[in-house]
């Protein structure tokens, strides 16, 4: 019998003398596979919405708004209104794809292989049933904050701090101690190296989930400002990191949320139910040790190079590139591996669909950790970066690798998990040749567009200036390949649905009553001996370390911990915290990283708010504010951005992709109506411009009164606001700014009665952007209306008289 | 004086390239480790774990060498 398989093989090895006591009284149990059914059903529901999310976007980017068809504009909708922006509408793509498509797929994977592993049923049905609903929850919290505008704006990690703690619990608290439970109560003495995977998993996404997200929450701060939390309190908060230091942890985030939530799991997956979809074991077993912990050693430390030529000191985005390009060894064994682990067995692939769905996810998976390497040498990285490169990339391995393999797994589960054949197997080919084409569809336009955009920024002219000065000219040209992006994502979709219809069907036509069937294996005694600790096999003349090193060397002290799930937990910690600290406490702590600027002072109250309308409109998904030192760039938007210029940023807004320019020195270019009337068509000013409309911000309005507690809370923060969070100042200053912006407004022959609309603090934000290193270190950001504001903080204490003595200086703030 | 300028001052360089040193060191004893002989054997035995998992109630004693107990 199999079960007692490896108790026998090892009984066997270590000699009688060790064969009592392995192995306790035989028990029964069964597998809970309802819950697998549940996450499978939801992993396609959500992967269908996420995938039509991201073809609403995909056209919105291809045609950016709608030509009249006799006079009307059918569709305008989809334009027009503030809720279905790309700027809105990309964080609920890339959240639904990452979190709820492949979230979904990774814990009825788990689930369903983590119970047969360990020869247990999971430890809780409670918390398996709270996890399945909490994690639903979350994902329709996301779908409903998200087009509002409710995010954090950082690249993936955009839902906001209640939802974030609701992430933490559900994750850890009910997953988490779930898993590790069953593992612990596991009645298999060795943890097969998918467990592994599942264990790296888990504790690195919540390492990463929480670090990340350590935010002042708004709520907090109307708290600790002695005001009683809003509505608005629980649904906005403030990143405690700024800048480079935000943007290193956000990146080292970014960068591990594919590592850890996209990629160890579903390798864990692989090497499960590629040898279950095979009938054979994998190639080498070693060489799945040997992938695990070369992964979990090197991918922690590969976030910086997706901040390649930023202000991030050179020392660590070179380290991140040095550990990207030792990566493609390890993750090319694994691709090997799952290769080969199909030798003899190719002529099942032409006949079985599910295993040609894994073949192309292993090839993907190959492709894009060739790629991934490749692209993190900074120079290779000059080119891609903020292109379409990067997005053929993901795309890659989010549709080849996750999906494929999703899918794969999906139609290995279902005639289980229905307990019927599968409705249609020509269906399932159907899906598999239609995704395929869709992909490779998705992905190559994708390359010709990065590259083509990316060699266009830097052209010259034989006279040395930029060939394209118009950044329009390069969106433009890739138009075209917009349109075969969306097609190819159609053909996705399509094959998703075709997925959807089979399950259902399959569904349909299972057995009145689920068979459950009852397995039984010997419980592990806690009286388990180990191999014994082998002999040195040196002779007698050797000191006592030699033969302790070839004990070690021996190791047999990796076969003794690797089965204590705890302990292998809490090492796999270990290695993964260690490395993260020693990568990111320099940049924090030690001062020559991310040196200061005298004449860089805290925004004014005004445009705070108008930052936090930029951050809710996802303005930071299409535009930059980081000039990279590379002359293309600095000709074509000024001074290279420096670290000492983000140091108030909380959260930084570095951006990772030009769908439009960079913004970084945007201050003072153009004027006020200019970006209101920008603001409220593009195309009035650039005819062939696909951003979106925003005419929703000429329309709603500012509200001063919370002004003061968000100038409070970036103080809280380490924000230096002086006089600034004294009662009513911040309010006061933030209307005459607005005042003053509406009356140039005016002048300019602009809109008029536009000083209380939201267009106006982001016109204030965007005339600040870059502006401070090209003025004096004494500067006054609040010089043009300080009398103005002294009026109106006059007005309000009804004491007119005083008019004069209040004009004390109001402290502007700024590092000193 | 803040933490950041006492840290800046301590001279912590070593300290990072001390761990570094180390993580390589661990890293190479694992993958030294796993292309032991003994430890292909234990692979081996481990490969099989997902193709034994789904077995059926099987009448078979758990060891032979020593008497079937009953189940509770």
């Amino acid at each position: 019998m199999s079960t007692a398989f490896s108790a026998d093989a090892r009984n066997e090895r270590v000699g009688s003398s060790h064969e009592p006591a392995n192995s306790g009284p035989l028990e029964r149990f069964s597998y809970d596979d309802a819950i697998v059914r549940k996450f499978l059903v939801a992993m396609l529901v959500w992967g269908i919405v996420g995938m039509l999310v991201g073809l609403i976007i995909a056209l919105q980017l291809a045609l950016p708004y709608l030509p009249e068809v006799k006079g009307a504009k059918p569709l305008s909708f989809l334009y027009e209104t503030s809720w279905l922006n790309f700027g809105r509408l990309r964080p609920l793509h890339t959240n639904a794809v990452i979190f709820a498509f492949a979230g979904n797929a990774i814990f009825a994977g788990i689930y369903y292989s983590t119970q047969r592993l360990c020869k247990a049923r999971m430890w809780s049905d409670k918390l398996s049933s709270l996890h399945f609903w909490g994690w639903q929850a979350i994902i329709v919290s996301a779908a409903i904050t998200l087009p509002l505008g409710i995010t954090q704006g950082k690249e993936y990690a955009e839902l906001e701090w209640p939802i974030d703690l609701a992430i933490a619990v559900v994750w850890l608290g009910f997953f988490g101690t779930n898993f590790l439970m069953t593992l612990v109560k596991r009645r298999e003495r060795h943890m097969y190296v998918a467990l592994w995977f599942y264990i790296a998993s888990l504790v690195t996404v919540t390492i990463l989930h929480v670090f990340n997200n350590l935010s002042l929450p708004y709520a907090l701060a109307q708290v600790l400002s002695g005001n009683t939390p809003t509505k608005e309190g629980f649904v906005k908060s403030w990143p405690v990191y700024a800048g480079v230091q935000d943007a290193f942890m956000q990146w080292w985030y970014g960068h591990n949320a594919v590592a850890f939530f996209l990629t160890t799991p579903f390798l864990g997956l692989m090497y499960y139910f590629l040898p279950k979809a095979a009938e054979r074991p994998v190639y080498s077993y070693r060489l799945s040790i040997v992938h695990f912990w070369s992964l979990v050693f090197m991918y922690i430390w590969a976030g910086p190079h997706h901040l390649h030529y930023t202000s991030l000191p050179a020392w660590a985005s070179t380290l991140g590139m040095l550990f990207s390009v030792m990566l493609w060894m390890p993750s090319w064994g694994g691709m090997i591996n799952g290769l080969l682990t199909l030798r003899g067995a190719w002529q099942k692939v032409s006949q079985d669909p599910v295993l040609k769905f894994f073949v192309i996810a292993i090839t993907f998976y190959g492709m894009a950790t060739f790629e991934g390497p490749m692209l993190s040498i900074k120079s290779v990285n000059s080119l891609s970066h903020y292109t379409d490169w990067t997005i053929a990339h993901v795309h890659s391995g989010a549709l080849g690798w996750n999906g494929f393999l999703a899918f794969g797994m999906m139609y290995w589960l279902l005639p289980r998990l229905f307990q019927t054949p599968l409705w249609s197997k020509k269906l399932m080919a159907a899906h598999f040749w239609i995704g395929t084409i869709g992909m490779v569809m998705y992905v190559i336009p994708m390359y010709a567009a990065g590259i083509t955009q990316g060699l266009m920024w830097r052209a010259f002219d034989e006279s040395g200036s930029l060939q394209y000065n118009d950044f329009v000219q390069t969106v433009n040209a890739i138009v075209p390949f917009y349109w075969l992006r969306a097609l190819g994502g159609t053909l996705y979709l399509a094959g998703a649905v075709f997925g959807a219809v089979n399950m259902f069907m399959t569904w349909k036509a299972r057995p009145a009553a689920y068979e459950v069937p009852v397995h039984s294996a010997p419980a592990l005694t806690p009286f388990y001996s180990d191999p014994p600790r082998p002999a040195s096999r040196l002779g007698e003349g050797n000191l006592a370390i030699g033969h302790d090193a070839d004990v070690f060397v021996q190791g047999w002290w990796h076969r003794v911990w690797e089965r204590k799930p705890i302990k292998f937990t809490l090492l796999t910690l270990l290695a993964v915290l260690l490395a993260s600290l020693f990568e990111m406490i320099p940049t924090f702590l030690i001062k020559s990283n991310v040196p200061t600027i005298a004449s860089v002072k805290p925004y004014t109250p005004l445009e705070l708010h108008g930052r936090d309308v930029y951050i809710a409109e996802g303005c930071y998904n299409c535009h930059s504010q980081m000039i990279r030192p590379i002359w293309a760039e600095t000709k074509r938007y000024g001074e290279y951005s420096k670290g000492g210029e983000s140091v108030y940023d909380h959260p930084f807004q570095w951006g990772s992709r030009r769908i439009g320019p960079d913004l970084a020195r945007e201050g003072g270019i153009k004027s006020h109506d200019w970006h209101v009337r920008h603001f409220e068509n593009p195309r009035q000013l650039i005819a062939q411009s696909i951003m979106p409309s925003y005419k929703h911000l000429l329309e709603s309005k500012i509200d001063f009164k919370d002004t003061e507690t968000r100038v409070r809370a970036m103080a809280m923060l380490g924000v230096p606001y002086g006089e600034m969070v004294k009662e009513g100042v911040a309010s006061a200053y933030a209307q005459a700014q607005a005042e003053q912006i509406a009356a140039d407004l005016v002048q300019q022959g602009g809109y008029e009665d536009m000083q209380d609309k939201k267009v106006i603090a982001l016109t204030a934000y965007i005339q600040r952007l870059g502006i401070d290193i090209s003025k004096p270190d004494d500067w006054d950001p609040y010089e043009k209306f300080r009398d103005r504001a002294t009026k109106i903080l006059a007005a309000r204490n009804g004491e007119a008289d005083k008019v004069a003595s209040s004009t004390t200086k109001v402290n502007s703030g700024g590092a000193k | 004086m803040s933490l950041t300028q006492l840290m800046s001052q301590a001279g912590l360089w070593i300290f990072p390239a001390i761990a570094l040193v180390l993580f390589l060191a661990v890293f190479v004893a694992v993958v030294a480790r796993t292309f032991t002989k003994r430890s292909r054997k234990e692979g081996e035995e481990a490969a099989q774990l997902p193709l034994a998992d789904d077995a059926p109630l099987a009448p078979a004693p758990i060891n032979t060498s020593r008497p079937a107990r009953t189940s509770r």
